[in-house]
């Protein structure tokens, strides 16, 4: 007998969310968390997306800590002097709440909290070592040298799966898996953020920023988001190209970002309150791990479950339903639990839009990461714009001919332009 | 076999704890709940003393009930009972009545060798209820250690005072207040947070203790705070210079009575 029905390794959205659906099911569930209270170790701005919480926990928006609904998403490519953004704003975005804004620290310790309340056994402050082995199959976690046994394990650690590098389950990280994320919180009073990012009290902004204006061979994008009387800034850089780069650390990218005259006039006497850095999976499929085995399942960012395309940046929803469908698998098979019936957890991935979303956009970093898409594309968006509207008095051009002079004064071709164009219009 | 009770508080973290400028109170509300650091290395010399002779040690704090995570904490670092004194009559105390409200719960688990606390607590840092507990329960103590052994029936201390160390040998009972920083204290383990949340803390108010309101919390606290007045730090100098001017600077400060140099 195994003293716990299911060990969940991690209190971020994917175990907590696994962890309240096992514990509804009546299981006998452990959840361990690294931090304490949860939520400390983690880092992201972050604007949930979708509602896929509604399932375990009804009407979770009125009690979960949201900062504020999105009513305008922009996206936006910076050059060095100037930006151009498409801005979103819409009054149906407040309706159907589409993104929520929260601040992980208050979010991941009121989700924990849940799972607690729904039975589970929170336990804080502890991390996990490895998976242990019997016979090939998951009889429970080890740490500081004691085993504690259960039929199934979660592995929702999140971005830096040492535990399943420890337990031999997958290979460690390369700069293609993962990009660096840094993220900083600058205290505004709530009035000040209401005016200065034209949002009422309920309602926020939330952009993603292509940082087209690093020097030669960096990469990396920008977001803000605004909580309720915070702001939260960041960038998300390319590891392989910072360590080729040599010269640049992470922090002088957001250093420069939040230096930028658009970005400095948004936080100007904002007091900085938090920095920290953390990894995002960025690699998709070619980076995923075995996502179960005999007597495991692995979800959210430790299954590298995240998408982005340069306008979003999502991971928590991907890892919600994750983890739900990990635990639904769980339950469906408490009786016989293998690395056969564990197997229908992929087949549940792949029916909804986590696995779908991944194969759809399989290869997209390869256009989200490029220097087409940050560096060049910036360049000619700009000169584009400047020709439309630096008035000089001389006869006006077609849109066509601005173009065409705007690609050649970047150094490119115009087929270049068209075939790199029409990659990205179908990768994205 | 030797009964060891660690007295710990529950403090928010102090590198967290901001200064509400126009109400000159800490604001706590952001802080995170930690074991006051001191007690944690209270906790590891009597973790030690169990690791060398065996002991069973029983963590108390008088705080509200939120505070069984800090005594749950303890547990999983390898105490082996937790007690959580807490009532409304508590409340408002201040050195005098804790003092007295520790020692009526020590006196209650009975037959104490050993009594372990921080020196001071870094929300209040006072660090009078140490020495309180001692005198209300009329024992020896040791204050000041930073280091701690016990051998047949004798705590070896090491106390650091301001001109020197100074080594004591004591007879159990004894209470020792331990300096922050004199040890590394463990970590906390699964096997032993799992089997603590599952034993749970035992709750004692005033009637298990015998006390009477009077005696405790806010009525039975002889501190009166009339006013808070917040510190402006002087403003510092920063200044860099070459190496060879050193010496004319010292003897610059030394005349003007800034800085003594040599001797006392
Ligand atoms: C800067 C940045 C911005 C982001 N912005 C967004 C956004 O706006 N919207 C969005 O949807 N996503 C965003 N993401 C992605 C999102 O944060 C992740 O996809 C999401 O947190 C994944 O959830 P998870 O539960 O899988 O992992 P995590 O949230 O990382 O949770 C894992 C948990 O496991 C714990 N843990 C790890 N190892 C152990 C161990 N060995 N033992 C015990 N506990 C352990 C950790 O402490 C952590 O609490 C962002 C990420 C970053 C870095």
């Amino acid at each position: 007998m195994s003293e716990f029905d299911v060990i969940v390794i991690g209190a971020g959205p994917a175990g907590s969310s696994a962890a309240i659906k096992l514990a509804q099911g009546g299981m006998n569930v452990l959840l361990v968390e690294r931090g304490d209270p949860p939520g400390t170790k983690n880092v992201s701005g972050a604007v949930l997306w979708g509602d896929e919480l509604s399932r375990v926990v009804p009407d979770w928006e009125r009690s979960a800590p949201i900062e504020r609904f999105v009513t305008r998403k922009e996206v936006a490519f910076l050059t060095e002097r100037s930006k151009i953004a498409i801005s979103y704003s819409s009054q149906d975005l407040m309706e159907k709440k589409s993104g929520k804004i929260i601040v992980r620290g208050k979010f991941d310790q009121w989700l924990a909290r849940k799972a607690k309340d729904a039975g589970a056994m929170l336990v804080t402050g502890i991390t996990v070592d490895k998976l242990v082995m019997d016979d090939g199959k998951v009889i429970g976690v080890m740490q500081d040298g004691d085993v504690v046994t259960s039929d199934a394990v979660i592995v929702a650690e999140g971005a830096n799966p040492r535990v399943l590098i420890n337990s031999g389950l997958r290979p460690k990280l390369s700069d293609h898996d993962v990009a660096l994320g840094i993220k900083e919180t600058i205290k505004l009073p709530e009035n000040v953020i209401n005016e200065r990012f034209n949002v009422d009290s309920k309602g926020g902004y939330a952009s993603e920023f292509v940082l087209g204006f690093l020097e030669d061979g960096l990469l990396s994008g920008g977001f803000l988001y605004t909580n309720k009387d915070t702001v939260s800034l960041g960038i998300v850089a390319s590891l392989d190209r910072l360590r080729a780069n040599g010269m640049t650390h992470s922090y002088d990218i957001m250093g420069k970002f939040e230096e930028h005259p658009f970005i400095k006039n948004l936080i100007k006497d904002g007091i900085p309150d938090e920095y920290a850095a953390h990894l995002v999976p960025e690699g998709g499929l070619a980076s995923m791990p075995e996502l179960y085995g005999n007597g495991y399942l692995v979800a959210g960012d430790a299954a590298m479950f995240t998408f982005s395309n340069g306008m979003v940046l999502q991971g928590i929803n991907y890892a919600i339903t994750s983890g739900l469908l990990a635990a639904e698998t769980i339950l469906e098979n408490k009786t016989k639990i293998n690395k056969e019936t564990l197997s229908s957890y992929v087949t549940k991935l792949r029916n909804s839009y986590v696995l779908s979303d991944l194969y759809t956009f399989n290869g997209i970093q390869n256009v989200t990461w490029s220097d087409f898409t940050q560096k060049t594309m910036p360049k000619i968006l700009d000169s584009v714009m400047m020709s439309m509207f630096d008035e000089r008095g001389m006869p006006k051009k077609h849109l066509m001919q601005v173009l065409t002079a705007a690609v050649k004064s970047n150094g490119m071709r115009y087929t270049d332009l068209i075939s790199s164009g029409y990659r990205m219009m179908r990768k994205m | 076999m030797l009964n060891i009770v660690v007295m710990i508080k529950q403090v928010p973290d102090s590198s967290e704890v901001e200064i509400d400028p126009v109400k000159m109170t800490l604001n706590r509300t952001k802080a995170r709940n930690v074991v006051n650091a001191a007690d944690l290395n209270a906790l590891e010399f009597a973790l030690r003393i169990k690791d060398k002779v065996g002991a069973n040690i029983t963590v108390i704090s008088m705080g509200p009930p939120m505070a069984d995570a800090a005594i749950i904490e303890c547990m999983a670092r390898g105490a082996d009972r937790g007690i959580l004194i807490t009532d409304r009559a508590f409340a408002g105390a201040d050195t005098y009545p804790t003092g007295l409200t520790l020692a009526a719960t020590i006196a209650k688990i009975g037959n104490v060798d050993i009594i372990f606390g921080g020196d001071e607590t870094t929300d209040s840092s006072t660090g009078h209820v140490g020495p309180g507990v001692a005198e209300f329960l009329g024992i020896d103590q040791i204050t000041y250690a930073k280091e701690v052994d016990y051998e047949d029936g004798y705590v070896i201390a090491t106390r650091d005072l301001e001109d020197g160390d100074e080594t004591v040998k004591v007879h159990t009972p004894v209470l020792i207040t331990v300096l922050l920083n004199s040890n590394i204290p463990r970590h906390q383990s699964l096997r032993k947070k799992i089997d603590a949340i599952r034993k749970g803390v035992e709750s004692w108010g005033i009637n298990e203790l015998g006390l009477k309101p009077d005696w405790v919390g806010l009525r039975g606290s002889p501190t009166i705070v009339r006013s808070m007045k917040a510190i402006k730090e002087p403003e510092h100098l920063h200044k860099t210079v070459p190496i060879d001017q050193i010496d004319t600077i010292i003897a610059d400060l030394v005349s003007k009575n800034i800085i003594k140099v040599g001797g006392k």
